[in-house]
C-alpha cells in the first residue's frame, strides 16, 4: 500500500459532488473535518490498527453510508484483517457508489489476487484501463501485482 | 434598475459608497430592505418585528445575521420559544447543500430546542414548529443526512396541512422538500414538488423572499431553469439588502444564457460584496459577470471588470477568490480566440492545484492552436501534477474536471500532431466525462465546454456535419454562448445550409449586439445575414 500516506490526505481536501447550492464553500464537505469517527478511523488506517480502523468507520458509516471513500477504507481494513467477504462487500459498494474510483478498483483487484481470482482482478484492471486513457498509478500497480501473480510457481 | 444605464465605473462607485455607509452597521442591525415576511407568534410585540426580519434573512440564507438576531430576541424576551426555533433552523445550514448541519451545530441546536420546550410556547402552533425543526436533530449521531432531510420534510409537510391558511408553513415545507431532491433522479420530483407549492405562493405574496429564493433553487437545473426566470428577475429586487439575493439570480440567468440580465445582478452582488468587505463573494460575483460580458461579445465591459476586480483586495483562504482570479484572465483569452494570449497568461500561484490547472490547461489549449507542441507539453506535465495531486487527497470532483482538462489537451496535441483519430477518440472521451460531472457553482461555466471543442475540432477535420451535433448537443447544457453560435454557424456553412447557417449567424449576431465590434467572426455574421 504504497499510497497510504496520500490515501490519507484525503482528510486535506475531501470528495464532493455539488448540488443545488448557494455558497461555493458548501461543497467542500471534509469529511474528516465533519466526522469525528471518520478522521479516527483514516488515523487508524495510517496506524494500521486494522480493528480499531472498522472501529470507527462502522460508527462513521451510520451518517455517511454514501461515501465512496469510507467504503474504500474499511474494504482495505477489513482486506488487512484477512475478512475478504467484508473487505468485497465495502469494496464493491465503493465502486457502487463512485464507478470511477481509481483506488477502490485497484485495491479489490488486488485483493482478488489475494484469494486466486485472477479472472476479477484482470476485469478490474480493464476497467483502469478504461478510466486511465492518459495512465495511471492505480491501473500501474494493479498490472505489476497482476503480473507479479502470474510469476508465481 | 436605473443603475443599469450608468457606466460600470460611475455604478460601481455609486453602489460602493452607499453599501459603504451601511457596512458601519452589523448586518443584524441593519435595516436594509429584505422583502415582505408575515410570522404572527405570541412574543412581547417589542421583538416581533425583529424576528420577522430574522425569518427574512433565513429565507435569504444570510445565516450569520440571523443567528445573532434570533439569539438577541430570546435574549430580550425569554418567553419567546419560537425565537429558538429560529436558532435551530439557520444551524441545520443551507438545506440544498446535502451537507446539512455540522456535529457542533446540532448540539447547540439540539439546546435551542430544550429551551424552546422548556420555555413553553403559548400556541400549539408555535409548538409545531418547533417540533418539526427537531425532527431534523433527533438522534443525530446515528442518522445519515438524507434521513434527516426526509424526517424534516416530512414534518414541515404536516405543520403544513395542519395549518392551511399559514402560508410561511407552505413555503418552509417547501423548501425542505427541495431539499430531499437526489442528483440522481433526472425527473426532478422533488424539486417539482416543491415548484408547484411555491407558485402560488409566490403569486400571493410577490415581495416574500423565500417563495422568489426557493423557486429559483427549485428550477436549478438544464431542463427546467427557464421556469424560473421570473422568480429570479424578482428576487434581487425583493431582497437587495441580502448579499445572496443578488447573486443567486444569476444561476438562473447562466442556465438560460440572459446575459445581460447576469452581468447586470453580479456587478451589483460584486459591489455589495466588496462594501461589505466580502472579498471572495465580490470576485465570484465579477468572474460571472466577466463570463456573461464574454459571451455578449462585450469584451471591452469585461476586461474592465477584470480590471476592477483585480483592484479587490484582502482574500480568505478559501478557493473561490483564486478560482476567479485564474479563470477571468483565462476565459478573456480563449473566449475571444485569443490563443497567443492564452498561451501568455501569466504563472499560476495558489495553493490549489485545480485553479491552477486553469492556467496550465489555458496556456496549453492556447499553444496548441498557436502550433507551438513544446509549450503544451510542458503545461501537460502540469496538469498531470496537479492531477496527481488532487487524486491523492481524494478530491475527486476536481481531479475529475483536471482529468478533462488533461484528455482535452492530449486531444489537441494529437490532432494538430498529426493524428486526428486519436484526437477525436481523446476529445469525445473528455465531453463524456465533463458531461457526467455537473458543473461546480463556484463557476459560471467551464473555462471551454469539452464538447463545443469536440464541435470545432470536427470542423478542422472536416466533418461538419458531426460537428454540428456536437454543438447543439452542448447547447443542451449551456445554451446561448458565443463561441458554440460562431462554430455551428460555421458548420452549417460547410454543409452547404445556408438555412440554418442564417439561423446561427442571426443568433450570434443578436448576442453581439451591443459588441464592441472587434470579433472576426462577428463581423463575418453581419455580412452573412446582410446578404440577400
Amino acid at each position: 500500500m504504497r499510497r497510504l500516506a496520500t490515501l490519507v490526505l484525503a482528510c486535506a481536501l475531501g470528495a464532493f459532488a455539488p448540488g443545488a447550492l448557494a455558497d461555493p464553500e458548501e461543497t467542500d464537505p471534509d469529511l474528516a473535518k465533519r466526522d469525528e469517527d471518520y478522521a479516527a478511523g483514516v488515523a487508524a488506517v495510517k496506524a494500521k490498527s486494522w480493528s480499531e480502523a472498522v472501529a470507527k468507520l462502522k460508527v462513521a458509516e451510520r451518517r455517511n453510508p454514501d461515501s465512496a471513500d469510507l467504503h474504500n477504507f474499511l474494504g482495505f481494513s477489513y482486506r488487512n484483517l484477512k475478512q475478504f467477504d467484508l473487505a468485497f462487500t465495502h469494496y464493491k459498494r465503493s465502486l457502487a457508489i463512485e464507478p470511477r474510483h481509481r483506488g477502490a478498483h485497484e485495491y479489490i483487484g488486488e485483493a482478488y489476487l489475494m484469494t486466486g481470482d485472477l479472472a476479477s482482478a484482470e476485469r478490474h484492471r480493464d476497467l483502469l484501463k478504461g478510466i486511465c486513457l492518459l495512465g495511471c498509478e492505480e491501473l500501474a500497480d494493479l498490472e505489476k501485482a497482476i503480473a507479479d501473480y502470474k510469476k508465481k510457481p | 434598475m436605473f443603475l443599469r444605464s450608468l457606466p460600470l465605473a460611475v455604478a460601481s462607485a455609486f453602489l460602493w459608497t452607499t453599501a459603504a455607509s451601511a457596512h458601519e452597521v452589523p448586518p443584524e442591525k441593519q435595516t436594509g430592505k429584505l422583502g415582505s415576511v408575515t410570522f404572527p407568534t405570541s412574543c412581547n410585540p417589542a421583538v416581533q418585528k425583529d424576528f420577522e426580519r430574522g425569518v427574512a434573512m433565513l429565507h435569504s440564507f444570510w445565516y450569520g445575521a440571523a443567528e445573532k438576531l434570533f439569539t438577541e430576541i430570546a435574549e430580550k424576551d425569554p418567553s419567546c420559544a419560537i425565537a429558538h426555533w429560529g436558532y435551530a433552523a439557520i444551524l441545520m445550514s443551507n438545506p440544498l447543500a446535502g451537507q446539512g448541519a455540522l456535529p457542533a451545530n446540532a448540539v447547540k441546536a439540539q439546546a435551542a430546542i430544550g429551551q424552546a420546550r422548556k420555555a413553553g410556547a403559548k400556541t400549539q402552533r408555535e409548538r409545531d414548529y418547533i417540533e418539526a425543526v427537531a425532527t431534523y436533530y433527533e438522534d443525530f449521531a446515528n442518522r445519515p443526512e438524507k434521513a434527516r432531510q426526509a424526517a424534516r420534510a416530512k414534518a414541515y409537510e404536516g405543520l403544513a396541512a395542519k395549518y392551511p391558511a399559514d402560508d410561511e408553513a407552505q413555503i418552509f415545507a417547501a423548501l425542505y422538500i427541495a431539499g430531499t431532491q437526489s442528483q440522481a433522479d433526472q425527473t426532478y420530483a422533488a424539486y417539482l414538488k416543491a415548484a408547484g407549492m411555491l407558485e402560488p405562493q409566490f403569486k400571493k405574496h410577490p415581495d416574500h423572499p423565500g417563495a422568489a429564493h426557493y423557486l429559483i433553487h427549485s428550477y436549478d437545473a438544464p431542463p427546467i431553469a427557464a421556469k424560473g426566470l421570473e422568480a429570479a428577475r424578482r428576487y434581487a429586487e425583493i431582497a437587495p439588502a441580502a448579499p445572496h439575493a443578488l447573486h443567486m439570480p444569476s444561476h438562473i440567468f447562466t442556465r438560460v444564457g440572459s446575459w445581460e440580465e447576469s452581468a447586470a445582478t453580479n456587478l451589483r452582488s460584486a459591489a455589495a460584496a466588496k462594501a461589505n468587505n466580502e472579498a471572495d463573494e465580490s470576485y465570484h460575483a465579477y468572474d460571472y459577470a466577466v463570463y456573461a460580458y464574454l459571451q455578449l461579445g462585450r469584451d471591452a465591459d469585461a476586461k474592465r471588470a477584470i480590471e476592477d476586480a483585480m483592484k479587490i483586495s484582502g482574500v480568505s483562504p478559501r478557493f473561490v477568490a483564486p478560482y476567479a482570479i485564474t479563470a477571468m484572465p483565462a476565459r478573456y483569452a480563449l473566449e475571444r480566440g485569443d490563443w497567443k494570449g492564452a498561451a501568455a497568461l501569466p504563472a499560476p500561484t495558489s495553493t490549489f492545484p485545480f485553479t491552477n490547472a486553469i492556467t496550465h490547461y489555458s496556456r496549453a489549449i492556447g499553444a496548441l492552436r498557436n502550433g507551438d507542441s513544446a509549450t503544451a507539453a510542458k503545461e501537460a506535465e502540469a496538469l498531470a501534477a496537479a492531477h496527481k495531486a488532487l487524486s491523492d487527497a481524494k478530491n475527486t470532483y476536481w481531479a475529475t474536471e483536471v482529468e478533462v482538462q488533461r484528455l482535452t489537451v492530449a486531444a489537441w496535441t494529437a490532432h494538430t500532431g498529426g493524428n486526428p483519430a486519436e484526437g477525436l477518440k481523446l476529445m469525445r472521451a473528455a465531453a463524456d466525462l465533463e458531461d457526467s460531472n455537473e458543473k461546480h457553482i463556484v463557476t459560471p461555466g467551464r473555462i471551454l465546454p469539452a464538447r463545443e471543442l469536440l464541435g470545432e475540432m470536427l470542423i478542422e477535420q472536416k466533418q461538419p456535419a458531426a460537428a454540428l451535433k456536437e454543438l447543439e448537443a452542448s447547447q443542451a447544457r449551456e445554451p446561448h454562448r458565443y463561441r458554440n453560435y460562431a462554430a455551428s454557424a460555421l458548420a452549417a456553412d460547410m454543409m452547404g445550409d445556408r438555412a440554418k447557417a442564417r439561423e446561427y449567424y442571426a443568433k450570434l449576431v443578436d448576442l453581439g449586439k451591443k459588441s464592441d465590434g472587434s470579433r472576426p467572426d462577428l463581423v463575418k455574421a453581419r455580412a452573412f445575414v446582410a446578404q440577400k
